[in-house]
């Protein structure tokens, strides 16, 4: 890719970081280890994540022309730096076709059960490969109109919910009804790896930023807005649901959704949500999906486009390999929120920061 | 050139793929479908057969009326099972096309199936993607729950629409049923000390001729399709049924009053009618000792007087002041009648403990398991605040002169 030419705009960003980080947290039961109290849990996961999204836009500070696995080439040595960046590009993919799964299976338990669930994962890696083959750009770009589709989406319905006198406020009381301790269970678990340090990917597309001074500003306020939105949407989902029904089930939205009837006359209206699964699922696999390329192309001084079928095709393996069942594959998930990608997104970059500052004590950075 | 043509090619098969996928495998046209409206669950005879499901699937011929044959608009189909899914198995067997779930209206529980417990019930019925959690909930009180999806009804073709179309009447007019939706119901069977309320269906007059067309032959229907009463649970199970003020109360303390009639005695034999226009109601609880706490129950109201045949000078507002005192007795009377009844069924299925539970959530984990004892001698208080905002069209009746 020549980075001199694709270029992505303020606006462009933060419709792509608000649509990768409401993705598939949007649809399911978010931070719900915490129970009535899981709203909390999100905004204390995101003001965590904004935490260790500093460390990522200091780190592009210094480096604004190299990406991820560009600094870490760099900062660790040719040899070690090599290593992780492959450590990471395979993180990327692994994470695509997490992602890839979780949306597929979502859309065969809530819609079309008899649809093999390889066929939607290839129509949505397909969809998927398309898109980057046209260019990180294109991505940027369609999210913009995805992102006002989305965020139309949203309004529409919280308005719909409130007109149809399913809010019980109720539902969300009594507050920190077993203390605090579930709540922060639930952060360290879960809230501030996903989706928040899953910002991470966004390292590998930030040189192609066209404002570089705004453009981190931009993404952490999306990532805190994008934070109240969802942890909005989970306290709506346990005031229209309560707790327990939004804890057992895989995706609260769409219930808590269909609980939406205004006179007879507007209902059904749950297959919005499928819709702004299928959406999400797709920006987020997409941007995995991208900083993955780039890594690739990066490391092995390979033209981007040609990386794009083998890539695709790992991811979607990756996906239908993962588990035999979705329980299984949200079990392995939540072990791999904790102790896996911690390791990716805490550690390895605060060792690379740290390492950055001894190097520029030694000799001040070049500009370039 | 030949790249042009190869690229082309290519376009072109994935139009023609695209066109194979729509809808995937899961595509039903609609002419293979059957709706179901209306589902009946009743207690089979033996625990082979323990579930009894009817469905009502509308005969989309009959209402649009092109091809009507001037036969049944709807039809029930019943299969029996060891549970729910294989109930539906068995019915599905007996219609022609495939039951299509997702316009589920009515589920309707028999009186018997309720007494014996509810809760293995509610899974299919929460879990399946299909039905969705709005359809309305109904016990069909004394009778199997059959009877009520196979009676003809006067105004909608369909008689789950029907019921349904009756029990937004009655909520809007006459206070005491509300709507109650299946995932009401699984909130209310988790109700520590309670359980779910859930209204009641009847059909009333003759049931024998109530699944023909005759039904509705004659002016006055010879059996009518009605709600009743609401059926109230302890855990999953069915311990009485609340009638007349009992109900009324208790859709007040569950704030699910839009509008209700309301009477008072004004001296010897004389009613004054007021139409309640709105209630909204609290209920909190000062729960510093759990095990004797303190409930309050705050309602405000607004209601406008439609009947005064008395010599009462309506254009006094004292007298509108001693009335509305009048009022807010009867409010509390209604209230009490449905605590006592709660209280006689041993059921918290007002909801009082979770009152509690918000005000001292660490007291409540020491009463939470036995707080039905404390539940029966909680001290009540009620503050009600009646305003009648109008008399109507007139002031003091004719008979005041």
């Amino acid at each position: 890719m020549n980075k001199g030419s694709v270029k992505i705009g303020l606006f462009e960003i933060f419709t792509l970081t608000l649509l990768f980080e409401l993705g598939t947290a949007l649809v399911v039961n978010l931070g719900m280890e915490s129970g009535k109290d899981a709203w909390l849990s999100i905004l204390i996961g995101d003001c965590i994540g904004l935490f260790v999204f500093v460390g990522y836009a200091f780190l592009y500070r210094r480096y604004p022309k190299l990406s991820l696995t560009g600094y870490t080439r760099k900062l660790l040595g040719k040899y070690i730096g090599a290593v992780v960046a492959v450590l990471y590009v395979i993180l990327f993919m692994n994470l695509a076709g997490r992602d890839l799964r979780d949306g597929s299976t979502m859309l065969v338990m809530a819609t079309m059960h008899r649809t093999p669930l390889f066929i939607i994962s290839v129509l949505m890696i397909l969809s998927c490969a398309y898109v980057l083959h046209k260019g990180v750009e294109v991505l940027a770009r369609t999210s913009l109109i995805f992102g006002v589709i989305v965020l139309s989406i949203g309004i529409f319905c919280t308005i719909l919910l409130v007109l149809s006198g399913s809010i019980d406020i109720n539902h969300l009381l009594p507050m920190l009804e077993n203390g605090i301790q579930p709540v922060l269970s639930s952060v360290v678990h879960q809230n501030f790896m996903f989706p928040f340090g899953e910002m991470i990917s966004f390292t590998m597309l930030m040189p192609y930023l066209s404002n570089r001074k705004k453009g981190p500003w931009v993404i952490g306020a999306t990532m805190f807005l994008s934070g109240l939105l969802l942890s909005f949407t989970m306290a709506l989902n346990i005031s229209v649901l309560g707790a327990d029904i939004a804890k057992r089930s895989p995706l609260p939205l769409m219930p808590t959704i269909s609980k939406i009837s205004i006179s007879d006359f507007i209902q059904r209206v749950d297959i919005l949500v499928v819709m702004v699964l299928i959406i999400g699922v797709f920006f987020k696999m997409a941007v995995f999906f991208a900083a993955a390329l780039v890594g690739l192309s990066e490391l092995f001084n390979l033209p981007y486009r040609k990386m794009v079928y083998p890539v695709s095709l790992i991811i979607l393996f990756t996906s239908m390999l993962d588990a035999r069942s979705f329980t299984e594959h949200l079990q392995e998930g939540g072990k791999l929120l904790y102790t896996v990608y911690p390791v990716f997104m805490l550690l390895f970059p605060a060792i690379l920061i740290l390492l950055s500052f001894i190097r520029g004590h030694r000799s001040p950075p070049r500009s370039g | 050139m030949n790249r042009k043509f190869l690229r082309g090619t290519v376009a072109a098969l994935c139009c023609i793929a695209i066109l194979g996928l729509t809808g995937c495998w899961d595509s039903v046209e609609l002419n293979r479908r059957a709706v179901v409206t209306g589902v009946a669950i009743d207690r089979g005879p033996s625990e082979e057969e323990k579930y009894e499901l009817s469905f009502q699937v509308v005969v989309a011929d009959e209402i649009s009326g092109k091809n009507a044959r001037s036969t049944s608009p709807v039809a029930v189909y019943t299969g029996r099972g060891r549970s729910m899914f294989e109930a539906l198995a068995n019915a599905s067997r007996q219609t022609a096309r495939f039951l299509s779930l997702g316009h589920v209206r009515v589920l309707v529980i028999s009186e018997k199936f309720g007494r014996e417990g509810i809760k293995d019930i509610m899974d299919v019925l929460e879990r399946d993607s299909e039905t969705r959690l709005t359809s309305f909930m109904f016990i069909s009180k004394g009778q199997t729950a059959k009877d009520s999806l196979t009676t003809m009804t006067v105004f909608s073709k369909i008689p789950a629409n029907d019921l349904v179309e009756k029990l937004e009447t009655t909520s809007r007019q006459f206070g005491y049923n509300f709507r109650m939706e299946v995932d009401d119901v699984v909130r209310g069977l988790q109700i520590p000390g309670g359980g779910p309320l859930i209204n009641g269906v009847l059909v009333s007059g003759d049931e024998k001729k109530s699944d023909t067309n005759d039904n509705l032959k004659s002016i006055a229907p010879k059996a009518t399709l009605k709600v009743t009463g609401i059926a109230a649970f302890k855990a999953d199970k069915l311990v009485g049924w609340l009638e007349g003020s009992e109900a009324v109360g208790t859709a007040l303390l569950k704030n699910k009053i839009s509008q209700m009639p309301l009477l008072v005695k004004s001296g010897k034999g004389n009613y004054v009618s007021f139409s309640v226009y709105l209630s909204q109601v609290k209920v909190e609880a000062e729960a510093d000792n759990p095990e004797d706490p303190l409930i309050t129950i705050k309602i405000t109201q607004q209601a406008g007087l439609k009947e005064s045949p008395n010599n009462l000078d309506l254009t006094n507002p004292k007298v509108l002041n001693d009335l509305s005192k009048l009022l807010q007795q009867e409010t509390e009377k209604q209230l009490t009648a449905a605590l006592t009844a709660a209280r006689r069924m041993n059921s918290d299925f007002l909801g009082f403990g979770e009152a509690v539970k918000r005000d001292n959530k660490k007291g409540w984990k020491m009463v939470e398991n036995h707080w039905e004892q404390i539940f029966k001698k909680c001290r009540v208080k009620y503050e009600i605040d009646a305003v009648i905002r109008h008399t109507d069209m007139r002031s003091s009746s004719f008979q005041a002169n």
